[in-house]
């Protein structure tokens, strides 16, 4: 804490940081300290706090305590305005764009300069954007509109908002998830420029790659707590990456190893476009599951994995390749088809999973309520159904107010997670594909869970799990693939492998068969 | 496990918790204008004021004035037939905006298709030479022939939103009026229009009217069967239509709750995306939903026309029915229940009743009562907010689950407005 | 063609303007489905501020007079008063649709419901029957005439005179200058581009300091103001200057317009002229003489009255079938703004 003296060197500190939300602490104690004219990563894991330390600093949240100077004084930032008017500018993941208005008008909104009643001076304003498109090489075509330009061109955009606005501290958001390698490499030329002359940068990232080769310190944090601040002169990936998942395993899973058998699901050279960009989200992926065996899907989020899951149980189109579940092309078939050989736990189970709405009972033969033993000539079998409920109920332990009829809304996620297990596992498919199961769940409730997937591999059933966190990762699975962007970059045995190699994986610094560059 | 909540605590007992309020509020509402109006007025004054509020309350059970010139009260058989035959199209339509607003779609379209409905009963019903057919069959195949009007005119927003994501409550309105203009076209260039009272060229034929040899004759025609209603609620225009009405409200309150058919439409109507996870269609049941609800509207202008006592305004073109509209806030009103469909229906009518007897009896209109209706559904649009302001008072009485799921959530998927978006269908 | 012109810009106007209150609100993000509540609303205040005043001593002397330039002061006074309720009834759907995050569809319902039933409650009460109207020959006090400009009984103006001056008013002619003032308001200056911002992307808007709720109110207040106005414009030019609670479905006419016109003030006018014409022929097809020589051409072509009438209905829900996948519509708008979501 010696650092704490001599504030002059500090254009912003974050000190003390502590934000909780209901039940979890998201920032414990964490403090940030930013250098004129430095480029400072922010590393962590999904989770690990970064995008709430950034959303308090840029005043979208209030921390509970904790404080902020800026060049050694106390500001309160209670809205981004009062961020703006200290010079802090950010670039959103996802970005702030009116997609229907020019370039031009999105860097001026908020900004603009005018004339008589309010007129707008747009001449003015073009000037003043084209002097910094050119001095930073930021090519731009103002009358363009948003909607019409490429992602790296509308992060461009951003940036120029920025400094339109003279911004002199610049958040970058996860800038790299979206572009391409010659885009990224753009980017990490701007910002050394930007770096260069004065102003300060906080790049947050779990690119290990992209943190080397243009931060100048980083700081970790894992789990809501901070971890350490390093100058990346001084240390490697290696040491990066320990920092950022460090830690023994913690979860332990009784299992045997597993006897696998025959494919059950084999996906070959499979496509899936993304909603977000150009590019295809799963791009030529290629990969079997046999009975008995659980294969995991690692990596962080947004590389791929929804989609893959989407494409796979026919909620997205693919646009190639092709899918076989028990030795049947199931490529073109529908959801309800493919349900037939499938059980799918959703990742996102207030979307998908539930219909809040309903009551539990309801929720349980959500696919199977046209079946014969729950419905005679149109009209639902309540006893039927009720005694269907009762059975998963009491035989997977699910708890609610009322029963088979508590509204799914007024139950604990928990309770309401162990009923769409209940239900997916007890469809008795061969195939049951999990997304995040465990996630937001208490320690119980994940045991628990975990001890269902194995259960069911041990009866034989092919199981595709798909999770961010390493532990599950480590814990459960007997294979592990490595997604990074769209693609499968590593196939690992987690009795070979440790979580260091695989947040390298990860992090998309080391891939199969090649080093990653750089 | 199976213990039991506080009553105040249960979802439907807060609903009709905020039905009440709002209903509460809206009478207050008319009562208020009343009395300002009362006392702002140079002709009216307190006393008069005073009696229209009371009418406003109790008008159903008014007898008019006595000798003395004062108000007086008791049961009034006529008055309680009209109110139950008032509630007779308005249990259709309240049913068609319910059943839709159920399974997520807003149906504004009622009116039009109640519109054809009209069109579409009157014109089999005076089409068909008496005599040609027995009268029971003529009655059935116009009813039935309005509901495949209306169900056909509800399909047109329908597909459109399940095939196009088109809002359904734009292509509502459009249909609405393409309706109101179509049907104007098609009664200004039939031989329906009333000829035979000389005052009445306006309208068309009441159903009693039969075509005998190319000529309309009175009491050739056809009437929905009193059912001895007639002789409960002596001078009333009841009929057993309003029999009819309840029974479609059961036999759709049986098709959403007991039916795998209700099953799904619900559940796409809950969440669009967890019945397409699940494997059910959900165009097909946007699509389904509109031709039901389209029916439903129909059906009820076929009762009412069919009632033979009605006569219809032909030149429509300028203006929507009430009663499709007022569908609007049955439905509402009764948290989209199908059975409580028919005592907001009641309701709503017994209101209608009162504002006549506004009329009548004082120098106030009727008209404070759509205005009162027009208040329970302004209310009605953030009766989220209501009843989740009664949960928080209720808090303070009986615990909950802390772990429980908020309210709201983030997106609520029926609200009409949420699902133009970002639907991709 | 003097006769077919007038009427459809008598038409057309009140469309293109309450169209435009549409934008408005729309591209501040609140679908305004009140417009016709507004507009029955605006008409009955309008009416009755007529009625009231035109026993004033101000007023009498000016008829007596026949002050024409006082008649038309009074005219406009009226359709300023009009505007002004109609922003206040608008705050309605404001409170409900931006404070209380209600449904904005059943909130413009609920105006649609309660502007004719308060009209008709208190017309009733005031003219004891179920319209209101001014004394005699009410509207001609707000008619321009040749006489204005110095002509005689039996002379006639140039014809481009007597096609948009004489017995047009001046209320058509302020409306047509506000829709082009509005419309270069709402491209060309900061509060226009920050509206549509709000309209189209609120989070990004309110993370650039714009108060995405200030701008939604004034979105719709303007809204409310240019539907009430366009209301009694409405009722002075076709209806008389009456009011019955009633402006026979030219609220959602103008709604069609909007959406036919693709939010854009441009094609509004476009679309309005158009459905303004539909609306002339339907209303007197049968005694058009467009070219002044003894023909009627469109009672030869025979289709019915009502085709015309329902023409711009059809047309739109064409239009909206076939630019379905590319329509311009606000995309946040219908959509309650949380500042707590981000």
């Amino acid at each position: 804490m010696a650092a704490l003296d001599n504030s002059q060197d500090y254009v912003i500190e974050m000190l003390h940081i502590t934000k909780e939300f209901p039940g979890i602490k998201a920032n414990d104690d964490i403090t940030l300290q930013l250098r004129r004219g430095e480029i400072h990563a922010l590393l962590g894991e999904n989770g690990a706090g970064k995008s709430t330390l950034m959303s308090v600093l840029f005043g979208l949240y209030q921390p509970e305590q904790g404080e902020i100077r800026k060049n050694g004084e106390r500001v309160l930032i209670n809205n981004p305005n009062d961020a703006t008017a200290l010079g802090i500018g950010m670039v959103h993941q996802h970005f702030k764009l009116v997609e229907v208005f020019t370039v031009l008008d999105n860097i001026i909104l908020g900004a603009e300069t005018t004339g008589a009643l309010g007129f707008l001076k747009k001449a003015e304003a073009r000037k003043k954007v084209q002097a910094l498109s050119e001095k930073y090489g930021l090519k731009v075509d103002l009358d363009a509109k948003v909607e019409d330009i490429t992602v790296g061109m509308q992060q461009r955009v951003e940036i120029l908002k920025m400094l339109y606005r003279d911004n002199e501290i610049l958040i970058f958001d996860e800038p790299t998830a979206v572009l391409t390698p010659q885009e990224i490499e753009e980017l990490m030329a701007t910002m050394k420029e930007f770096a260069r002359e004065g102003k300060s940068i906080l790049f947050i990232s779990h690119k290990l790659n992209e943190i080397m080769a243009v931060a100048d310190r980083v700081s970790v944090l894992r789990k809501g707590k901070y971890v350490g601040t390093v100058n990346t002169a001084d240390t490697n990936k290696q040491e990066l990456s320990n920092m950022m998942v460090g830690r023994p395993v913690q979860l332990v899973v009784t299992k045997d190893d597993a006897r696998p058998g025959e494919d059950v699901l084999r996906v070959e050279h499979f496509s899936v476009p993304s909603h977000v960009h150009k590019r295809n989200a799963v791009n030529d992926v290629s990969f079997t599951v046999r009975a008995g065996e659980i294969v995991c899907i690692a990596g962080i989020d947004g590389n791929g994995q929804t989609e893959l899951v989407y494409g796979l149980s026919g909620m997205d189109k693919s646009n190639g390749g092709s899918v076989t579940l028990c030795g049947e092309d199931i490529t073109h078939y529908s959801i309800h088809r493919r349900g037939g050989n499938m059980s799918h736990i959703p990742e996102d189970r207030h979307k998908h999973g539930l219909v809040l709405d309903f009551t539990l009972e309801q929720n349980l033969v959500l696919q199977r309520f046209r079946e014969p033993q729950f419905q005679h000539a149109g009209f639902i079998d309540e006893g039927a159904v009720r005694g269907y409920a009762q059975r998963l109920i009491e035989q997977y332990d699910v708890r609610s107010g009322q029963g088979p009829v508590t509204k799914a809304r007024s139950m604990s996620g928990g309770n309401q997670q162990k009923a769409i297990i209940a239900r997916e596992v007890d469809r008795d498919k061969p195939l049951i594909i999990a997304v995040q199961p465990t996630r937001g769940l208490d320690v119980g409730a994940i045991e628990y869970i975990h001890s269902q997937l194995v259960a069911e591999r041990d009866r034989g059933k092919a199981i595709l799990l798909v999770s961010l966190e390493l532990d599950e990762v480590m814990s459960l699975s007997d294979r592990i693939l490595v997604m990074y962007e769209g693609e499968i970059v590593g196939e690992l045995d987690p009795k070979k492998t440790n979580v260091q190699e695989l947040g390298l994986y990860m992090a998309g610094a080391k891939r199969e068969g090649k080093e990653a560059l750089a | 496990m199976n213990q039991k909540e506080p009553l105040l605590q249960r979802e439907g007992a807060k609903s009709v918790l905020a039905s009440l309020l709002s209903i509460a509020i809206g009478l207050a509402f008319g009562a208020l204008a009343i009395l300002v109006v009362g006392l702002a007025s140079r002709d009216l004054g307190a006393g008069s004021a005073w009696e229209g509020i009371r009418l406003i309350f109790g008008g159903l059970f008014s007898t008019g004035r006595g000798a003395s010139g004062a108000l007086t009260w008791g049961f009034n058989g006529q008055n309680i037939g009209n109110m139950l035959f008032r509630a007779m199209p308005l249990i259709m339509t309240g049913l068609s905006v319910a059943m839709a607003y159920k399974t997520g779609l807003f149906n504004i379209g009622a009116p039009g298709q109640y519109l054809m409905g009209t069109l579409a009963s009157l014109a089999i019903a005076l089409g068909i030479p008496s005599g040609a057919l027995p009268k029971p069959l003529i009655w059935l195949l116009a009813f039935c022939g309005a509901i495949l009007a209306g169900a056909i005119w509800g399909a047109i927003p329908g597909a459109l939103k399940a095939f196009l994501n088109i809002n359904e409550v734009i292509a509502c309105i459009m249909t609405n009026w393409i309706a109101a203009n179509f049907v104007t076209w098609m009664f200004s260039i039939s031989n329906f229009k009333n000829v035979v009272e000389n005052t009445k060229s306006s309208y068309i034929y009441k159903t009693t009217y039969g075509l005998v040899d190319g000529k309309y004759v009175s009491g050739a025609g056809i009437a929905t069967s009193k059912m001895g209603l007639d002789k409960v609620f002596p001078g009333s225009q009841i009929n057993g239509g309003i029999l009819i009405a309840i029974l479609f409200a059961i036999g759709v309150y049986v098709m959403m709750e007991k039916t795998t058919f209700g099953y799904e439409l619900k559940a796409c109507g809950s969440n669009r995306h967890a019945a397409r996870y699940a494997g059910i269609s959900d165009r097909r049941n946007i699509v389904l939903s509109m031709v039901i609800a389209g029916g439903l509207s129909a059906a009820g202008a076929g009762l009412y026309c069919l009632s033979g006592n009605t006569e219809f305004f032909w030149s429509t073109y300028q203006s929507l029915p009430a009663i499709g509209f007022n569908g609007i806030p049955v439905a509402l009103l009764a948290v989209c229940n199908p059975i409580g469909v028919i005592f907001t229906a009641i309701f709503m009518s017994m209101l209608s009743i009162s504002g006549l007897q506004l009329t009548n009896l004082t120098a106030y209109n009727e008209y404070i009562t759509d205005v009162i209706i027009a208040v329970i559904v302004y209310l009605s649009a953030f009766s989220l907010v209501i009843k989740m302001w009664l949960g928080r008072r209720k808090d303070k009485v009986g615990a909950v689950d802390a772990n429980a799921e908020p309210l709201v959530p983030k997106s609520e998927p029926k609200t009409v407005s949420e699902a133009k978006g970002g639907d991709e269908a | 063609m003097t006769f077919l012109i007038q009427q459809t810009l008598l038409y057309a106007v009140p469309l293109m303007i309450v169209a435009l209150a549409g934008v408005f609100a729309e591209r501040s993000g609140i679908i305004n489905l009140a417009l016709e509540g507004i507009m029955i609303f605006g008409a009955f205040i309008g009416v009755l501020f007529v009625r009231i005043m035109q026993g004033s001593a101000w007023i009498g002397a000016a008829k007596a007079a026949n002050a024409y330039g006082t008649l038309q002061l009074f005219g406009v006074l009226a359709m300023l008063v009009a505007a002004i309720f109609g922003a206040l009834f608008s705050l309605l759907l404001s409170f409900a649709s931006i404070n209380l995050r209600a449904d904005q569809t059943i909130g413009g319902t609920a105006l649609n419901l309660m502007a004719p039933a308060l009209a008709l409650f208190f017309i009733r009460l005031i003219a004891n029957q179920n319209t209101l109207y001014i004394d005699g020959d009410g509207p001609s006090w707000f008619m321009i005439k040749k006489a204005m400009f110095g002509y005689g009984r039996t002379e006639k103006m140039s014809w481009l005179g007597e096609t948009f001056i004489n017995k047009m008013y001046l209320a058509t002619y302020i409306c047509i200058i506000l829709f082009i003032v509005l419309s270069i308001l709402l491209y060309k200056t900061r509060f226009g581009l920050r509206l549509r911002a709000c309209g189209e992307n609120p989070q990004a808007a309110d993370s650039l300091g714009i108060n995405v709720y200030h701008m939604r109110y004034a979105g719709t207040t303007i809204s409310g103001a240019l539907a009430g106005m366009g209301g009694f414009v409405y009722a002075l030019t076709t209806a008389n200057c009456t009011s019955n609670g009633d402006v026979a479905g030219f609220g959602f006419l103008a709604l069609a317009v909007m959406i036919f016109g693709n939010w854009k003030p441009l094609n509004i006018a476009g679309a309005s002229l158009l459905f303004g014409l539909f609306k002339c022929i339907a209303a007197a097809y049968s005694s058009i003489d467009i070219n002044g020589d003894g023909v009627y051409l469109l009672k030869e072509i025979g289709i019915n009255e009502n085709v015309y009438r329902m023409l711009p209905y059809v047309i739109t829900l064409i239009v909206l079938a076939f630019t379905s996948k590319s329509s311009r519509a606000p995309k946040a708008e219908g959509i309650p703004y949380d500042k707590g979501q981000r």
